[in-house]
């Protein structure tokens, strides 16, 4: 019995089979079927505190959510904070890539440690820089009053725009670790030849920098933009435990909870959820795309 | 030669403001972590304590004074159980994905059969998929199949969304090994199962240790889905138990700080030690 049964395991679709049906019916599952759940959740008046009234409306959620004043602004907020974040995020990157590109003694410890903050909880993340921004106790008015810059503890999350550049900030933080570690293999792979051979026909410092190192950074530093959009605008984590529900920072990844799950609306959160994912899924339809491109020989 | 000189000076600030900038944030929790708490509120803090203490820790970990949450859960009971439900639930997901994520990987690089592309899309396709449209279907999922509020349902869930990643990832390992010696073993007479679990699982080992640490830290640090997903300390991880604790409306900063700590220790450890592994993983993931 078990001599036939690995017999028959002997054939390469069988083996396959075999191996991908179980993980398929998992991936169905708990990944296909739910998108499909909330997607007619999205054509319907379909409030969990009231499961008595639950109806057909057509499209009526989709129209509500882009006439609701509260997602229009939550779009541009996130749009603020893509921007802002990936330029940041990438001039960071780009300048910590190069330092460690650079032979030193520590080399190797400054490497692992600027992992560090990509590695933690996204939501430890954002506990983390509240108590540092707190305005109490916190440790940033406590440096700023020491160099007497400034007189008297400020609230620094009660003003909305700060609250807002302190949440990109806290992303930033986090994502720049990443991304050097992108441009660092790039660089790392760049043969000194190039170099050398550069030298050789008379180009001084800044123009190796721009044609060699530049020039091999193009393809990663579109991937890193992307990757970098896709994160600033599904970050939840960090701003939630920043501000929670706060109307300085409220990004429609919160509003979306927000919608769903505290007010328990879930036709308009699902219809809400589509219409941002569509935005989320072309950026990683785009993403994949250059990856699989590459991929094949 | 001058030029030379200040080009080393440069670099110094620069290492030196990368060291800061990192390192600075976490070497304040950890202060403020072993700081008793008039000193931590004091104007300006003691950035190094006079009297350092472990009492937020012991709050967090064993006694649980000072602190009762609501329906009178200490502190060491919302941090104690998070850890315990963190741990169980980051390593059984890792378990499965370390068992599927290879074989996977091994069929679509090594054997042909009928609709693999298609098979390998509908895989890769999950990355694609939004987060909410799939959190909200999954909660009514979860809630006529049982699995609301449960590390089951936890786990499931991980899996499912670690597993196209990592499958991706140990494709592209396999097709960057050599096929010569699985090929020969064949000729030897091995079947196919023989030959992957003797030679080609040996041949990607860097590249599995790579997916094992990724689909941990993922885990370990979940924390949307366990919001949706869980309601009570039957299931929920630390990093919901931990924003709960905050979210009432006096914060106790040194035991947030112990705890936060606490749920630093497993990623740090993770990148001093598999620093080399990580890094690959990393930019494999988003390069191939």
């Amino acid at each position: 019995m078990l001599k036939r049964f690995s017999l028959w395991l002997d054939d390469k679709t069988h083996l396959a089979m075999a191996i991908l049906i179980p993980s398929m019916l998992l991936l169905l599952a708990f990944a296909y079927l739910p998108a499909l759940y909330s997607l007619r959740f999205s054509f319907l008046k379909y409030n969990i505190k009231m499961p008595h009234d639950i109806r057909f409306i057509g499209f009526e959620n989709y129209l509500y959510i882009l006439k609701d004043p509260v997602f229009q602004q939550s779009v541009l907020r996130v749009g603020y904070f893509m921007v802002v974040a990936t330029l940041a995020v990438l001039g960071m990157s780009m300048l910590f890539a190069q330092i460690l590109n650079q032979e030193f003694r520590f080399r190797g410890f400054l490497r692992a440690a600027i992992i560090i903050p990509w590695a933690i909880p996204p939501v430890v993340n954002g506990h983390l820089w509240k108590w540092i921004f707190n305005g109490e106790y916190g440790a940033f008015n406590g440096f700023l009053y020491q160099f007497g810059l400034i007189e008297e503890y400020q609230f620094w999350l009660a003003d909305p725009l700060v609250a807002l550049n302190i949440a990109v900030f806290i992303f930033v933080w986090r994502y720049v670790p990443f991304v050097t570690i992108l441009f660092l293999g790039v660089l790392q792979s760049i043969s000194p030849q190039l170099y050398e051979a550069a030298t050789v026909d008379g180009a001084g410092a800044v123009r190796r920098f721009l044609h060699i190192t530049l020039g091999s950074m193009r393809r990663i530093s579109v991937i890193a933009v992307v990757l970098t959009l896709i994160a600033a605008f599904s970050v939840f984590d960090g701003i939630y435990a920043l501000m929670e529900f706060d109307a300085a920072t409220k990004t429609p990844m919160i509003y979306n909870y927000q919608m769903t799950f505290e007010m328990g609306r879930f036709g308009r959160g699902s219809a809400m959820a589509y219409l941002v994912g569509i935005f989320l899924f072309a950026l990683t339809f785009f993403y994949i795309r250059m990856s699989l491109k590459e991929d094949r020989p | 030669m001058k030029q030379r000189m200040s080009f080393r000076f440069l670099l110094g600030i620069l290492i030196a403001f990368m060291l800061i900038w990192t390192l600075a944030p976490l070497m304040w929790i950890f202060i403020s972590s072993i700081s008793p708490r008039t000193e931590l509120y004091s104007k300006p803090p003691h950035w190094i304590p006079h009297n350092p203490t472990l009492q937020a820790y012991d709050k967090v970990l064993i006694s649980g004074e000072g602190f009762r949450g609501g329906g009178g859960i200490s502190a060491a009971t919302l941090f104690r159980t998070g850890i315990i439900n963190s741990l169980i639930i980051s390593i059984s997901t890792t378990l499965l994905v370390m068992f599927f994520a290879p074989l996977l990987g091994y069929a679509f690089s090594r054997l042909d059969f009928p609709g693999k592309n298609l098979f390998f899309l509908a895989i890769i396709g999950i990355i694609a998929l939004p987060g909410w449209p799939v959190l909200i279907g999954l909660f009514s999922q979860f809630s006529m199949l049982g699995l609301l509020d449960t590390k089951t349902g936890l786990i499931l869930l991980s899996f499912t969304f670690r597993l196209p990643f990592e499958t991706w990832f140990m494709k592209g390992y396999f097709e960057s090994v050599p096929q010569e010696v699985e090929d020969a073993a064949r000729i030897d007479g091995c079947t196919h199962v023989q030959t992957l679990f003797r030679i080609s699982l040996q041949m990607v080992r860097p590249g599995l240790i790579a997916v094992t640490i990724i689909s941990f830290l993922h885990t370990w640090n979940m924390f949307a889905a366990p919001l949706v997903l869980t309601y009570t300390l039957k299931a929920k991880p630390l990093t919901v138990t931990m924003t709960e604790f905050i979210g009432q409306y006096f914060v106790h900063w040194d035991l947030m700080s112990a705890a936060t700590i606490l749920a630093i220790i497993p990623p740090v450890l993770i990148v001093v030690l598999f620093q080399k592994y990580l890094i690959r993983g990393l930019s494999a993931g988003a390069i191939k």
